[in-house]
């Protein structure tokens, strides 16, 4: 709608003043230098401008051909021509332009502000995260499998970094089903729930169990997140999706919140795998192939 | 040609060229009168015409992202969270499916697990395609009146609690499928509630088409889980 409205007032203006000011200023000057014959035409051509303006407001079909044709066939209507070119009517005019490129503009202006705010990609959400290490920028041989291996080997794996964020692991995934699961787990089973798009928050074991229990509110009920206790982490808090960690200090801290909006689902590389189905024992042996622990 | 054109025409139109006649720079000085009477008036349309296809180009743009259904919008809650609460019935069902010996049981499982799934993904490819994240920093339920106060411990309605899943996945025959049915009819139950919810809140079709799908395929697994209850005693 708000393309034809505003595309016929811009155009409106435009016959106004062809018809009305300089243009037909202009055709006077230059045909009475030429031969004074030509007056009667300027007149019939300012009276069709004025006349057909307001039949000419729906279309430009109708206004083109008006102007075009105005030196021929216009003598008969002559008399009607030159009172009529009001100066009042184009404040009218130039209110409603002003207002349909104002409405159009704040429509426009409006639609670029939602379209940029919620397009925001979540790897630009999560570039702006403070602190926030992106392996898959920074450094791709900690999420490329092991040297010698394939993405999915059974048995325990060596990880360039703790807890890590990628590279080989076991067939089977950790269950990420908003699991808060209260010791350890294998490697080899989380790196695969981070690959099917889990965010693993991990803490040491001797973070207060306040800040745990703030943790565990952020995990339960929500699939896609998974927790556990890790051993000699270097910071009390760390955070894993998929070529992603931020390490942080304190359950509080805003930007453990950030990192889930950003990662969880979004970093998956197998987009659609789910967290059901996986491991839900914990320990840090992996349990690939153990007969009959497959749940 | 244009030569050929131009005569026949003043001669026919007599009276014209007769007032135009005595300079034959009237003809001419009309033409050339009429181009810079047209040449001013015809730039304004031009660039009037450039406006508009602009303004036009852009809105095209921007329009969808205006009217699809936005960030806080109750159409984009139910997605994300329904997404949820469905992922909870698929990792039940397909934990059934494993450990059931019952066929009504294991056809029942796969059932939830292959529909719910398939939602799951319908309702993934709607935020997608409204460019909105599967991720939101807003609370569950908050698209539903009141919905905050239904979440209890991080579950929304009829999920069942890291206890009943601890418990569900700890049982064994009969009373591993017993539970499981109860489990899931709760489930159903809160499903129905959150999708009813939408149904009152949106208008969109896609939307509408799939809550009201959900409705009536749970009510119908409803009826099918307490005849599975009350076949085993456990009404």
């Amino acid at each position: 709608m708000s393309i034809s409205t505003s595309g016929g007032e811009q155009r409106r203006p435009s016959v106004v003043s062809t018809g009305k000011k300089a243009p037909a200023g202009k055709a006077v000057a230059e045909k009475t230098a030429e031969g004074g014959p030509a007056a009667g035409d300027r007149a019939a051509a300012d009276g069709r401008a004025t006349g057909t303006r307001p039949a000419a407001k729906s279309t430009s079909k109708g206004r083109v051909p008006a102007g075009r044709t105005g030196g021929k066939k216009s003598r008969q209507r002559r008399p009607v021509a030159p009172v009529k070119v009001g100066h009042g009517r184009s404040w009218g005019t130039i209110g409603i332009f002003v207002a349909v490129g104002l409405l159009a503009a704040g429509i426009i202006g409006y639609g670029a502000y939602a379209v940029i705010l919620n397009g925001r990609s979540w790897e630009e959400k999560a570039a702006a995260i403070d602190g926030i290490v992106n392996y898959r920028e920074s450094d791709p041989s900690v999420i490329d499998p092991l040297p010698g291996k394939k993405s999915h080997e059974p048995g325990p794996q060596t990880y360039k970094i703790n807890p890590p964020v990628g590279s080989t692991h076991n067939n089977a995934w950790q269950n990420c089903m908003g699991d808060v699961y209260d010791a350890p787990i294998a490697n080899e089973h989380a790196v695969h729930s981070l690959e099917h798009g889990a965010v693993w928050i991990t803490y040491r074991p001797d973070l207060p169990a306040d800040q745990v229990e703030k943790l565990a509110n952020k995990v339960r009920g929500n699939e896609y997140m998974m927790m556990s206790p890790v051993e000699n982490l270097d910071r009390p808090i760390s955070l894993q999706a998929w070529g992603y960690q931020l390490k942080v200090d304190d359950a509080d801290d805003g930007r453990i919140d950030e990192f889930i909006d950003a990662l969880r689902v979004n970093a998956s590389v197998e987009p659609g795998a789910s967290c059901s189905g996986g491991i839900t024992a914990t320990g840090t042996t992996p349990r690939d192939n153990v007969a009959g622990d497959t749940m | 040609m244009a030569t050929a054109d131009t005569e026949p025409r003043t001669a026919s139109e007599a009276e014209e060229s007769a007032a135009a006649g005595p300079t034959t720079g009237g003809p001419a000085g009309g033409v050339g009168a009429g181009t810079p009477d047209r040449r001013p008036g015809s730039g304004l349309l031009l660039l009037g015409v450039v406006l508009a296809l602009a303004i036009g180009f852009a809105a095209g743009l921007l329009a969808p992202g205006l009217f699809r259904p936005g960030n806080d919008s109750p159409e984009a809650g139910f997605a994300r969270d329904m997404s949820t609460h469905h992922a909870q019935a698929v990792e039940l069902s397909i934990l059934a499916h494993e450990r059931t010996t019952d066929p009504d049981v294991r056809t029942l499982a796969a059932d939830i697990v292959l529909t719910q799934q398939a939602q799951i993904g319908i309702m993934q490819t709607w935020l997608k395609s409204w460019n909105l994240s599967p991720t939101s920093s807003q609370p569950r339920m908050a698209w539903m009146p009141d919905g905050a106060g239904t979440v209890r411990d991080g579950l929304m309605p009829g999920m069942a609690t890291d206890a009943e899943r601890a418990q569900l996945r700890a049982a064994t025959g009969r009373d591993f499928d017993i539970l499981f049915l109860r489990l899931m009819l709760n489930h159903h139950l809160g499903g129905i509630h959150m999708a009813e919810g939408i149904l009152e809140l949106t208008d969109d079709e896609q939307v509408t088409a799939l809550a009201q799908s959900m409705v009536n395929g749970q009510k119908k697994e409803i009826e099918l889980i307490n005849s599975l209850l009350a076949a085993r005693g456990a009404r």
